[in-house]
């Protein structure tokens, strides 16, 4: 987990007033934790604290629920997130390649995001369109048989945005 | 409830309704191996070593998880379980490191256990080779998390028993591991260094950080903790007469397995270098190693000769409230029977708590009759004048179980932040020295709104209408006014007090250290009474000891009004018990109190002192005179562990054993006696306590005629009565007195008290290596807003000044003191806070101070 970045105090207070629908309410962590993602992108560390508070919790175990699943982020997340498939079929059929060279578009590893916070990236087990396969996908939109080519062509024109 | 059979092996069982298999099968004597089992922790069913085979289904269920049911028919060694066991070892070898041979955790280590009895030995599947992290920065926890297997025991006792969640695992999968929030290094997150998971972790990955490599035990030897009053159960481990490590012990229901800082790493006290090996005997000021005949044919003809020449009378003995009950019994035997005086106090003295435990007796106020199991049981805890996180950390995790898991609501009364805090629904910070006016402020709101114990208010206790008139004043608004406490939260208090089906007051130092604290133990009663919660099963007054044996010293007459029992001196009818048993008549009227000691001797009326574990001249307030009183004496004997403060001013030191070197037994807070047992022969020429009393008043000519340990026993349970009857109760009406701490040129007000990982003067606690590296010096807390206001920043070296003397420690800016107030610690003697005390009251807990800078090279 990263090195908790403190927060501005409007930040805090909006944190403050998400925490404040669930007070009390053991059962409705993890709903907690999407909201919270939903408005910041992601979950500050520092409200870690006060949501354990909260909810009665130790700060500890909050940590241990944010860390088990893989789609809470405690740091903050590119505008655009890329997900390259690793599913059985995709690699046959290229995967870790398409892997390789999205990773040289972007100039990082798995799991970073961008220093302008353009992208972050991230790899799937399996997207369920096997037939397109290689494929990647960008927020929501699916692109399939890639290729060296494809893949320059889909950074150059979503690196624009 | 109803018998639960089942076959288990082929052997019809039974159990209670709710019982796991493993429970049962533990009970009956079948073994079954596990990892993540501990008897007081919930089952998570994490290592599934302990699974079972159900014969009638042929499913296989984990033992630690499944509750038995009619009928089931069990086999827990069949061939497929012994496989799958296997198995399960064989996976979680897989990604061990092979560090067992350098691996001090040895053959403590329960997974090689469990794989030796397997028969699982090279590992036929792939290695996922685990480097190893060791992790050491802190005394006392070397951590290496290669070797963890993922039980979640350390989650799990630091969790449910401690309570203070400081690690839960972070991540998934292969990489989850037990982690503190942002991975931080224990010592900066909120572990306390209980000790707790070290001691509960099958494998290496928690270690005890010790010098060096301790090698196998021998043996372990069951005791109790020497240090606070609570009295947890510990297992001392034993090699070559050496103590190497202390682990919690488990059978008892006051610690459950867990220890605090103290009882797990404190206790090499016992090898300190600087124990005393041999009698010494002052000669031209300086101390020369005698024989034992030496020193007590000295001891003897002196304290005969002053007898003889000035009366008992000039004679006085002060004896320990860490000394065993047998210990305490035959010094005030000695006093009484050989040397004929009541000269007889213990330390505890100050705090109140000898007056207190005998005005429980003539008030009718009970004495702590309940267990921390009761405490637990509590609806509402009300914790006043007490940080049990660190005065009686046992009490502060049963408070924190009963609020985090039993839905308990917890009334904190404190100025300071404590950790409680956190844990409170309601917490007011009264002004220091005005907890009467407060505890009178609820008595009047539960009166006003009806929310008293009808029945038990005014039929069972007498006093009513005089309680309900006395306290007329003590409306919301002055209550607020004199505390600071805001009135709605007075009003509120109350109300969460009275409203709960069973509350429970528990209080410490902090009251019974005050000038008014007997009043303010009154005023507690009252409450209690007027609701109902007295012996209300977790409703009643719990009344912390500092000492681990502040209450046996009481109990066993250590006191210069009671004999043993609280059978007063003057009783006639116990007067004759005791003088059928001695032989001697003991002396009446009442003896000298411990400060009446220090004064007289001032005076020059008391001519000799023997001193019996206590160090007066580091505890006692103004210690420049107590040390000037004590030169002052013609003899003084201090028998210790250690050539104390005080031992330096004698004539004669007698070496004593410490607690891990002598058997006897220990009263706890709750009342509860424990026996402790000897795991070590005495270091060097150092005798127990009883063993030194008994050949001291051989010497005299007047020896008591015991042969063992037994016999003081036999003859304590013969003529103390094990229950004094309670008087029916009464309502004592109680006032609230001003009294001014703060003072012209000294705005401040200094509250002292205990701190982990320290403990009372320091005597022991700096002399075990972890907690002095962990804590070398005092320091004093300031508030965020003084801090700003006087310029000071952390370390800063400042001078705490009073009108009577001056301290220097290094500042600590926080948050959890009202602006006004500092704390310091009282355990170190280089900063010796009672010096900022003025001799006599022993209000020993606030004081009127001002700060001044100190310029960094002094």
């Amino acid at each position: 987990m990263g090195e908790a970045k403190a927060l501005t105090g409007p930040e805090l207070e909006q944190i403050e007033k998400i925490i404040a629908d669930y007070k009390g309410q053991q059962w409705a962590l993890i709903p907690l934790l999407h909201e919270i993602q939903r408005v910041f992108g992601f979950i500050p560390p520092p409200a870690i604290g006060p949501i354990a508070s909260a909810m009665g919790l130790f700060p500890s175990q909050v940590q241990g629920v944010i860390t088990f699943y893989s789609q809470f982020y405690t740091e903050p997340r590119g505008k655009n997130i890329v997900r390259v498939c690793r599913g059985t079929a995709c690699h046959v059929r290229g995967g870790k390649t398409i892997l390789k060279l999205v990773k040289q578009q972007l100039g990082i590893d798995e799991g970073e995001t961008t220093p302008d916070f353009e992208y972050s990236l991230e790899t799937v087990a399996c997207i369920g369109c096997c037939a397109l396969a290689p494929n990647i996908v960008v927020n929501r939109d699916i692109y399939g048989h890639m290729n060296p080519k494809k893949v320059a062509a889909v950074f150059h024109r979503d690196g624009g945005q | 409830m109803e018998a639960i059979t089942i076959t288990l092996d082929g052997v019809a069982v039974s159990g209670y309704p709710g019982m796991t298999i493993l429970e049962l099968a533990q009970e009956s004597g079948v073994e079954i191996p596990t990892l993540c089992h501990e008897p007081y922790l919930a089952p998570v069913g994490a290592c599934r070593l302990c699974l079972v085979e159900n014969e009638q289904s042929g499913a296989l269920v984990v033992a630690c998880a499944t509750p038995i049911a009619p009928g089931m028919v069990i086999a827990t060694h069949s061939p497929r379980v012994i496989e799958r066991r296997r198995v399960i070892v064989q996976l979680l070898l897989a990604s061990h490191p092979d560090s067992c041979l350098v691996c001090d955790k040895g053959n403590r280590c329960k997974l090689r256990q469990i794989a030796a009895e397997l028969g699982v030995g090279l590992v036929e599947l792939q290695r996922i080779p685990q480097a190893a992290t060791i992790e050491e920065v802190n005394p006392f926890i070397e951590r290496d998390l290669s070797k963890c297997i993922l039980c979640a025991k350390c989650i799990r006792v630091d969790q449910e028993l401690v309570v203070e969640g400081a690690i839960d695992y972070i991540g998934r999968g292969f990489a989850s591991r037990p982690s503190t929030v942002n991975n931080t290094p224990l010592e900066q997150s909120e572990c306390t260094f209980c000790g707790s998971c070290v001691a509960i972790c099958p494998t290496g990955a928690l270690m005890e950080k010790e010098r060096a490599y301790g090698g196998t035990t021998s043996h372990s030897v069951d005791s109790v903790c020497p240090f606070c009053g609570c009295g947890c159960s510990i297992s001392l481990e034993v090699k070559d007469n050496h103590l190497v490590r202390v682990i919690p012990g488990t059978a008892s229901p006051v610690n459950r397995g867990t220890l605090c800082v103290r009882g797990s790493y404190g206790c090499d006290f016992v090898h300190s270098p600087e124990r005393l090996t041999a009698p010494l005997v002052k000669v031209n000021g300086e101390f020369e190693p005698v024989s034992w005949e030496q020193a007590l044919e000295r001891v003897a003809s002196e304290f005969n000769r002053i007898k003889e020449k000035h009366g008992a009378d000039s004679l006085a003995v002060l004896g320990s409230s860490k000394c065993t009950n047998e210990e305490n019994y035959l010094l005030q035997r000695l006093a009484r029977a050989v040397i004929g005086t009541n000269n007889i106090d213990n330390g505890s003295r100050l705090y109140s708590s000898a007056r207190r435990l005998g005005l429980e007796r003539s008030a009718g106020i009970p004495a702590t009759p309940n267990s921390i199991e009761d405490l637990e049981q509590a609806g509402v805890i009300m914790v006043i004048g007490a940080d049990p996180t660190v005065s009686a950390p046992a009490v502060g995790y049963a408070i924190k179980r009963a609020v985090r898991y039993r839905g308990a609501r917890l009334l904190l009364i404190d100025p300071r932040q404590t950790k409680l805090a956190q844990f409170a629904n309601l917490w007011l910070r009264p002004r220091p020295g005005t907890d009467i006016a407060l505890v009178n402020g609820l008595a009047r709101v539960m009166i006003e709104e009806k929310l008293v114990d009808a029945k038990f208010s005014t039929g069972k206790t007498k006093g009513f209408t005089e309680l309900v008139s006395s306290l007329k004043k003590y409306t919301p608004e002055y209550v607020a006014e004199v505390t600071g406490v805001p009135t709605q939260d007075v009003v509120l208090a109350a109300r969460l007090f009275a409203g709960a089906e069973s509350a429970a007051i528990v209080y410490g130092n902090g009251i019974t250290q005050h000038v008014s604290g007997v009043d303010s133990i009154l005023a507690l009663t009252n409450i209690a009474r007027l609701t109902g919660n007295i012996s209300n099963g977790g409703g009643d007054i719990f009344a912390l000891q500092r000492e681990n044996n502040a209450r046996g010293a009481g109990d066993m007459g250590s006191l210069p009004d009671f004999l043993p029992g609280y059978q007063g001196v003057d009783d006639a009818q116990a007067r004759g018990k005791f003088e059928e048993r001695w032989g001697v008549s003991p002396p009446d009227g009442s003896g000298l109190t411990a400060l009446e000691m220090i004064e007289q001797a001032d005076k020059g009326s008391l001519k000799a002192m023997l001193i019996v574990g206590e160090n007066p001249t580091a505890s006692f307030p103004d210690s420049a005179l107590v040390k000037n009183a004590l030169a002052a004496l013609e003899f003084l004997v201090v028998a210790d562990m250690f050539l104390t403060e005080t031992a330096r001013l004698a004539e004669v030191v007698l070496p004593a054993a410490s607690f891990a070197e002598k058997e006897g037994t220990f009263t706890n807070f709750e009342g509860r006696v424990q026996k402790l047992n000897r795991a070590i022969e005495p270091i060097g020429d150092s005798r127990p306590d009883w063993a030194i009393l008994l050949e001291m008043a051989r010497y005299m000519g007047q020896p008591m005629p015991y042969s063992s340990l037994q016999e003081v026993r036999n003859e304590i349970d013969e003529l103390v009565p094990k229950k004094t009857s309670v008087k029916p109760g009464l309502f004592i009406p109680v006032e609230y007195k001003p009294v001014s701490i703060s003072g012209d040129g000294y705005p401040l007000t200094l509250l002292t008290g205990s701190v982990l990982p320290h403990f009372g003067s320091g005597t022991r606690s700096l002399r075990a290596w972890r907690l002095k590296k962990f804590s070398p010096a005092a320091w004093v807390e300031v508030s965020g807003g003084d801090a700003q206001r006087l310029g000071l920043a952390d370390s800063d070296p400042v001078k705490v000044v009073s009108p009577v003397g001056e301290v220097t420690a290094a500042v600590r800016v926080t948050e959890a003191l009202p602006q006004g107030m500092l704390f310091m610690p009282i355990s170190f003697p280089e900063s010796p806070v009672n010096d900022l005390w003025a001799a006599g009251v022993p209000d020993l807990k606030t004081c009127a101070v001002r700060l001044e800078r100190m310029s960094a090279d002094g």
